[in-house]
């Protein structure tokens, strides 16, 4: 019971503190690309208030349950999906023998909110969104399975505290170097941003969020952020060791190690330019996908050797 | 004021930008100020900037656009006077500062003192309910038809791959961010394939300068690189160059997209920009239309065509292209309940 209470205390911290600083260092990625701008420690929560301050507004004939569904969804799965990650040995929210398969469905349910989230205002450009997220939502999870599955082997067990373990003498980033770039990819389409963001895009004026306004605005745009954290989170376990770590104490490794992936992440989404959905189908089929299977029997090899 | 309106209060003035023929050059500039936020979607605004005098034809639009900012919202006229029925407006003054006014109206929004400008459309459906069919919107079964005078989607001959999706008709602009400003365009969409086009109305005359390398650095998911292009000479700067380069730019667009008689691309015109983007290049445009351009393509690759033309060259495009009167009149010849309002759907 002390165990879970300080796993759960430690999983709002680190949710909390990363949502902060993923909208801060957002700002400063695009001060310093852009050339202009301002950085202000708190500018997210000035931000996050205008919109608590608006109308939430109604479109015509909405889903109203989906689409509050959808927002609650998907910060509940951003948070599923972080308490899976192990704090230290054994201090896990939620400590399960498979919780790299329950990642991956929470990986799968994150299409359909997403998918809900563009459909329920009953607007066109929202459910372009919808359409186009899920032709690229679905295949660019193909790829991270098989990474998954990949870094599985080693540890020989489905349980991220196992494969944090298995990492003792030597990183998964470095024992398996494709998985993590492959991981990133799915990480920028799970949060949707810059090249893997379908949903909600400048050249549909926002699509799927380009009805919310008022609170709705802003329980998604902090549930993105907070997919961002609990991705991150995941990533830092299953690639970069997890909580292992000298001196300092384990979750604070954890929550180091998922900063410098959310400025990855983060980075790579101001960079990389964002391809039409054909071109990017055909590069994850013939391109990624291939990887992805390179990646396996790597790793397969070098379990064998 | 609450705790919250004080928060907000501290933050960035969202507003969405509904721009006139005769807007200032300084309007794109407002992304630079720190003050002010341009938001794509009114919904995310609190104050609708009307930059420049509105066409008569688009007033409508303008109307329609400011029921869609939520409350507590403001209008604010630049460089143009209020017309009814935004008698409540603020109007900049010469010499006034455009920032400092909106932030003094956007405190007194949040502190109460100024109220929230109210509807300026009544809030019902544009059309009566026309009860055809046996579902009492027309159309076949539960689809299509025009309940209300909205078009529903129907299930129609895919010209692509033979799956037949829900055919959608919709008009969308004249305040779009993705659009040329004053650019009206009724689609009928296919999922996100455009698979019919009509002209409602052309883009402004108006050449804003490197409005085209901007629009298509932002349609291809690099907005930061885009704004970064406000900053004086950008495209002289060789890191900012490195920058678009390792992006992946050249990959992404597709080639012989836009392509018109003279063999000039998308990927050339975008070329000729990053190198002069104030002086885009000028195809050869005799005989070519919207619909050569766009039908069969997908959205994101249909804004990137659209934009990779300046406003002169988009109008006389526009000029070959079927109107929207041309669609109406035979739609009459051919009966039905198609012919109704199709307005106020497609967004903003």
């Amino acid at each position: 019971m002390m165990t879970f209470a300080l796993a759960f205390a430690i999983l709002i911290l680190v949710l909390a503190l990363g949502i902060w600083f993923a909208a801060v260092l957002d700002g400063v990625f695009s001060r310093q690309l852009s050339g202009h701008g301002t950085v202000g420690l708190l500018a997210p929560f000035h931000a996050s208030a205008v919109y608590l301050t608006q109308q939430r507004l109604r479109t015509e004939a909405p889903d109203q349950l989906n689409w509050f569904l959808s927002i609650a969804g998907y910060l509940s799965v951003a948070a599923t999906g972080l308490a899976v990650v192990p704090f230290g040995p054994d201090l896990a929210v939620i400590g399960l023998d498979t919780s790299v398969v329950f990642w991956g469905a929470c990986e799968s349910l994150i299409v359909v909110l997403v998918f809900l989230h563009g459909w329920s205002p009953n607007a066109p450009l929202s459910l372009i969104g919808a359409y186009r997220y899920v032709a690229i939502g679905l295949p660019i999870m193909l790829p991270s399975m098989f990474v998954l599955i990949a870094v599985a082997i080693p540890a020989q067990s489905l349980d991220l505290r196992d494969i944090v373990a298995s990492q003792e003498t030597v990183w998964n980033v470095i024992r398996q170097p494709l998985g993590l770039p492959l991981f990133l990819l799915l990480g920028l389409s799970l949060t949707l941003r810059g090249p893997f963001d379908y949903a909600d895009s400048d050249d549909l004026a926002g699509g799927t969020s380009a009805e919310d306004s008022g609170a709705n605005r802003a329980g998604w745009q902090v549930a993105r952020l907070a997919m961002l954290v609990g991705f991150s989170a995941v990533a830092s376990a299953a690639f970069l060791g997890g909580y292992l770590g000298p001196v300092l104490p384990g979750f604070v490794w954890v929550i180091i190690k998922t900063l410098v992936v959310m400025a990855i992440v983060i980075g790579l989404s101001h960079l990389l330019v964002r391809l039409p959905v054909a071109r990017m189908l055909g590069l994850i089929w013939k391109i990624l996908l291939p990887i992805s299977f390179l990646d396996l029997l790597w790793a397969g090899l070098v379990a064998l050797a | 004021m609450n705790w919250i309106a004080k928060l907000a209060a501290k933050a960035p003035v969202p507003i969405f930008i509904a721009r006139g023929p005769d807007a200032p050059d300084e309007t794109d500039r407002l992304h630079l100020n720190p003050a002010l936020t341009i938001v794509d979607t009114p919904r995310a605004a609190s104050i609708l900037l009307v930059a420049g005098t509105l066409p008569h034809a688009l007033k409508m639009y303008l109307h329609r656009l400011h029921d869609q900012l939520p409350h507590p919202r403001a209008t604010v006229f630049w460089h143009s006077s209020p017309t009814e029925p935004f008698s409540n407006a603020v109007e900049i003054a010469h010499g006034d500062d455009l920032a400092s006014v909106l932030l003094r109206t956007r405190a007194a929004l949040l502190g109460g003192e100024r109220a929230s400008d109210a509807d300026v459309l009544p809030d019902e459906p544009a059309n009566e309910w026309q009860g055809v069919g046996p579902h009492g919107q027309g159309g076949k079964g539960m689809m299509g038809g025009t309940p209300y005078g909205r078009p529903m989607a129907m299930t129609d001959d895919d010209i692509r791959d033979g799956l037949k999706l829900d055919a959608y008709t919709a008009e969308f602009g004249p305040f779009l961010p993705m659009l040329p400003a004053g650019m009206i365009l009724k689609l009928t969409l296919q999922g996100d394939i455009i698979q019919d086009v009509a002209v409602v109305s052309p883009p402004y005359e108006d050449a804003r300068k490197g409005r085209e390398i901007r629009a298509l650095l932002r349609l291809l998911g690099l907005p930061t690189l885009a704004n970064r292009m406000l900053v004086e000479n950008a495209h002289r700067d060789a890191g900012f160059k490195r920058l678009v380069t390792l992006s992946g730019v050249r990959m992404a667009i597709p080639p012989d997209l836009g392509r018109t008689h003279d063999g000039s691309d998308v990927r050339s015109r975008f070329e000729h920009l990053l190198k002069d983007p104030f002086s885009p290049q000028k195809p050869h445009l005799t005989g070519l239309d919207l619909g050569d351009l766009l039908e069969g393509r997908e959205w994101q690759e249909a804004m990137l065509i659209l934009n990779s033309f300046d406003n002169v060259s988009l109008r006389k495009i526009c000029a070959n292209t079927r109107t929207n009167a041309d669609e109406d009149s035979s739609e009459q010849t051919s009966g039905g309940h198609e012919n109704m309002d199709h307005s106020a759907h497609g967004g903003h």
